[in-house]
């Protein structure tokens, strides 16, 4: 990677609930357009650690530098998540409002686009991730996978130069997670930078750059995903492939 | 028991069941302004991160809750002129009433706001949207809508609530309801008029819930 631009460097992170050492001395590169697939048994920091990344969650030791901008600096924290976007589990939809409304709210109040150019914006993403037919739609009203695609679109309208993953086909029904996953796969081969939590090792092996595991708070194993899947230094790694691929 | 009513007897002091309708009618009103401009003030100190703004709004809430509104009213009325405080029956009960309805308020608002799913407000955040942002256009707008039958339910019981006023002198229906009793002997009389004027505001306040719920369901659903 070495010359590449980088976009995220972790360097000696650490963080703790309470006693609990969840992140354990991080330090890892993503270069600008990589992607990067992390993955490892529940709890074992993943998560925390994607969310680090835009500063939701706040770390004790260490520095975590994103385009440029050093996360110690709350004060840059906003204008850093305008570019930094960000997709969970849960899609956390506003149910509030329509499938455009979710995607233009941020452009408008925080980029300050005119209604007029956010909705063109909005359309044109919705249509992108296959739901032209369905702007007007509450969130209720839409499948899992739709409102996962919603939400893909919804950060994909603040014109972010990373995109984060937390698990986002996790908590959708087997049948609907190739329409998410699709749409991300796009996006990689558009040469999106990305931070992906995710057991779809399909996925990984099909657009992923590096694949990480991790375990009890610590970057175990980074291997480009041939050398990962077929041949794992480490046995914790080989372990947890034995475990999700067999399934 | 209510066969015998004397209903000339009632409506002769029609009259005086009408001001005292009235009467409890704006105390009512006043003391729900009072109560929602306090309530969400507590509620916006409680849920704010700084600690010392958040300890006097919870304890306001806390002592309120403890304690009844007969004692507030009481410690207002004989405890304000000792601090040199003079003030109408009317304006101390109005006060007790705020005070007191204001900390029930706080905790109906606050809950319809932590009723908010934190993952959408880490989706505001991540657009980008500041913390005033994520209240205006995505928490306040669901939890108020979450927030309007528990206040119309607390305004119901403001309501009966400022029967107590009449303990302080102040006139408004339980009070001039007691005039037919005191006055003629007839306390089934007085109290029979006197309910009837809280059924109507109880009615009122019901339907104003209905039709505002038929109207502002969550947009597609039921």
């Amino acid at each position: 990677m070495g010359q590449q631009a980088r976009m995220i460097e972790f360097s000696g992170v650490n963080k703790w609930f309470g006693p609990l050492h969840v992140l354990q001395d991080i330090s890892l590169t993503v270069g600008k357009g990589e992607v990067v697939v992390v993955c490892g048994p529940s709890g074992s920091g993943k998560s925390t650690l994607i969310r680090c990344v835009n500063g939701l969650e706040p770390f004790e030791k260490g520095r975590l530098v994103v385009d440029g901008t050093d996360l110690s600096n709350r004060r840059a924290l906003r204008a850093l998540r305008m570019e930094v976007g960000f997709v969970f589990q849960s899609f956390n939809l506003y149910p509030h409002k329509t499938a455009l409304e979710n995607v233009t709210l941020a452009p408008i109040h925080v980029r300050g686009l005119s209604r007029a150019e956010a909705e063109a914006r909005g359309r044109a993403l919705l249509e992108k991730v296959g739901l032209g037919d369905r702007m007007g739609n509450y969130p209720h009203q839409l499948s899992g996978g739709q409102q996962q695609r919603v939400a893909i679109a919804r950060s994909l309208c603040m014109q972010p130069k990373v995109m984060l993953f937390d698990e986002p086909t996790s908590a959708l029904d087997p049948e609907m997670i190739n329409e998410v996953l699709d749409v991300m796969v796009g996006l990689a081969r558009e040469g999106m930078t990305m931070m992906v939590v995710t057991h779809e090792m399909g996925f990984a092996r099909k657009v992923a750059d590096r694949v990480i595991f991790m375990d009890h708070g610590a970057i175990v194993e980074t291997a480009p995903p041939e050398t990962f899947f077929t041949a794992p230094v480490h046995a914790r790694t080989r372990d947890f492939l034995g475990k999700i691929l067999h399934h | 028991m209510l066969g015998g009513l004397n209903t000339r007897v009632m409506l002769e002091y029609l009259p005086e069941i009408w001001q005292g309708f009235l009467s409890t009618l704006w105390l009512s009103a006043a003391g729900f302004l009072g109560a929602m401009a306090l309530g969400v003030l507590a509620c916006a100190l409680a849920i704010q991160p700084l600690r010392w703004l958040r300890a006097p709004a919870v304890a306001y809430v806390d002592v309120i809750r403890a304690t009844p509104l007969l004692a507030q009213l009481y410690f207002l009325y004989f405890g304000l002129p000792r601090l040199g405080i003079v003030l109408p029956e009317m304006l101390i009960g109005i006060i007790a009433l705020s005070l007191n309805s204001g900390a029930y308020m706080a905790e109906i608002i606050r809950s319809g706001i932590l009723s908010i799913p934190r993952g959408q407000v880490e989706a505001g955040m991540s657009t980008g949207l500041s913390y005033l942002q994520r209240m205006r256009l995505i928490v306040l707008p669901q939890a108020l809508r979450a927030t309007v039958s528990p206040v119309i339910g607390q305004t119901i019981v403001l309501v009966k609530d400022s029967s107590l006023l009449s303990l302080i002198s102040v006139v408004e229906l339980t009070r001039a309801g007691q005039r037919i009793a005191i006055d003629r002997f007839m306390p089934v009389e007085g109290l029979v008029a006197t309910a009837l004027g809280y059924l109507v505001l109880y009615y009122a306040l019901k339907s104003a819930a209905g039709a505002w719920s038929a109207r502002n369901a969550l947009p597609g659903r039921g």
